[in-house]
């Protein structure tokens, strides 16, 4: 069995990208870095690669009971079947796209995910701004249908190694776009961009990690607006540079609503999305959206996108 | 593993360090009405301020839109983060400044030089009695 972490050895290339996108910030985009949300991010990406040490027995103990019981079976030199890997890869890719989605539309999911997007920032340290605190989720299920059907914990493991590894270069401000069959098919700087966005347009949109087809498929894709300027972060950002404050905020809250809700509510502040209260008081992202919608007159530019594209009536100039 | 992460640890406090030494970041300052109006838009969408006002070296700002809520804006790193007030703010005018406590102890208390911090602070204190009302 190949013992095998492919983002240990990407280590030094994300130092050395980081460092040649602040030689990039300091000609062309000071602003794109600041020192203390550097600071943060890279602290959140050392903490979560010691939390997934220490945590993450628990995953791999089910992932090997699952094995146990495996449909197919590509016999006991699995990682010698060469077409077994792009086809793990890809269906990863698709369980990547739907934790990323539940990370996104449930908060128990959301509260461990939020520390990735609590950045104000966009650069390729934002990409490291990784969770301390997804063993306490149960997005690791979502990877239990690809072991059951017959793929082993390792080759996903791997997979999904280098599915983070590609998500690493797309978050940067320093690439506009690439060549359009790139952005047609692959997870993009652009189409990311739009996933770290706070403008009503773009919430919970393009959830892809390397194929951006899957939001295309599922209805969640949204392009880019070149004239729209991006804020990048959450909806109600931090305003704190306190780490531990910056990985636990949403735990707590959570937690505190709980607490305080009505007994027959108290699931739904576990379950339903972020944002969502049984008094009406807070907004999610699709109530920020549709009031977007209404006081903007703005349609879907998803769907709208044929009609713009062929006469260029539509007019994406007003930021959100 | 220990070696591995104090390695990570180096080259994170190393990197942090070149970002402070290059002097990337900037402090931006909300110069007029106009950075005000973006910034209450971009914290609350939709919030068209009536009235604001700034710090004076434009570190922070308050503004009201139409139906009395205010937002309270400050720098953060170099973006702007905001609040809207609710029951909880407290204010405290003290010759020229204004420190507006928004609630959240991590956002912390925000302290504004205005020339009309009083006036400020009695609107504040008055999103308390509309609650008790």
């Amino acid at each position: 069995m190949p013992d095998f972490n492919p983002t240990q050895y990407a280590v030094p290339l994300f130092v050395l990208a980081v460092l040649a996108e602040m030689i990039w910030a300091r000609l062309r985009a000071p602003e794109a870095y600041e020192p203390k949300d550097t600071l943060v991010s890279l602290a959140f990406g050392l903490g979560s690669t010691v939390a997934g040490a220490l945590l993450g027995g628990f995953a791999l103990a089910v992932f090997l009971a699952a094995y146990e019981y495996r449909v197919f079976d590509f016999g006991p030199q699995w990682w010698a079947v060469w077409w077994a890997w792009p086809v793990c890869f890809v269906l990863d890719d698709l369980k990547y796209y739907w934790v990323h989605r539940a990370g996104h539309r449930i908060r128990w999911m959301w509260a461990s995910h939020v520390n990735h997007h609590s950045s104000q920032h966009y650069n390729l340290s934002t990409a490291l701004r990784q969770t301390w605190t997804g063993a306490f989720t149960f997005g690791f299920l979502f990877a239990v249908p690809l072991v059951l059907l017959g793929f082993h914990p390792a080759m996903i493991a791997i997979c999904g190694g280098f599915n983070l590894i590609y998500q690493f270069w797309i978050h940067t401000e320093a690439i506009k776009r690439m060549p359009r069959w790139f952005e047609a098919v692959m997870n993009t700087p652009s189409h990311h961009r739009v996933h770290h966005a706070t403008n009503p347009r773009y919430l919970d949109r393009n959830y892809a990690g390397v194929f951006i087809v899957w939001d295309k498929l599922f209805g969640t894709f949204e392009p880019e607006v070149d004239d729209e300027p991006i804020r990048y972060g959450i909806v109600k950002q931090l305003g704190s540079f306190n780490l531990l404050w910056a990985v636990f905020h949403e735990w707590i809250g959570m937690i505190a609503d709980m607490w305080r809700a009505p007994w027959r509510h108290k699931l739904s502040y576990l379950l339903r999305e972020p944002g969502w209260s049984h008094d009406g008081s807070r907004e999610t992202s699709d109530m920020i959206r549709a009031r977007w919608r209404a006081r903007t007159g703005q349609a879907p530019l998803s769907t709208a996108m044929s009609v713009a594209d062929r006469n260029r009536i539509a007019d994406a100039g007003e930021a959100a | 593993m220990l070696l591995q992460t104090a390695g990570s640890l180096v080259a994170i406090l190393a990197l942090a360090g070149l970002a402070w030494w290059m002097k990337l970041g900037g402090t931006p300052q909300l110069a007029d009405e106009e950075d005000v109006r973006r910034i209450a838009a971009e914290v609350d969408d939709g919030f068209v301020p009536l009235a604001s006002a700034t710090d004076r070296e434009g570190r922070a700002a308050l503004a009201r839109d139409a139906q009395g809520r205010i937002m309270l804006i400050k720098r953060h790193g170099n973006r702007f983060a905001g609040r809207l007030l609710g029951p909880g703010a407290r204010a405290r005018a003290d010759a020229g400044t204004l420190e507006v406590d928004c609630g959240e102890a991590r956002f912390g208390r925000v302290v504004l030089a205005l020339g009309d911090a009083q006036a400020w602070a009695e609107a504040i204190d008055r999103l308390d009695e509309v609650r008790h009302a």
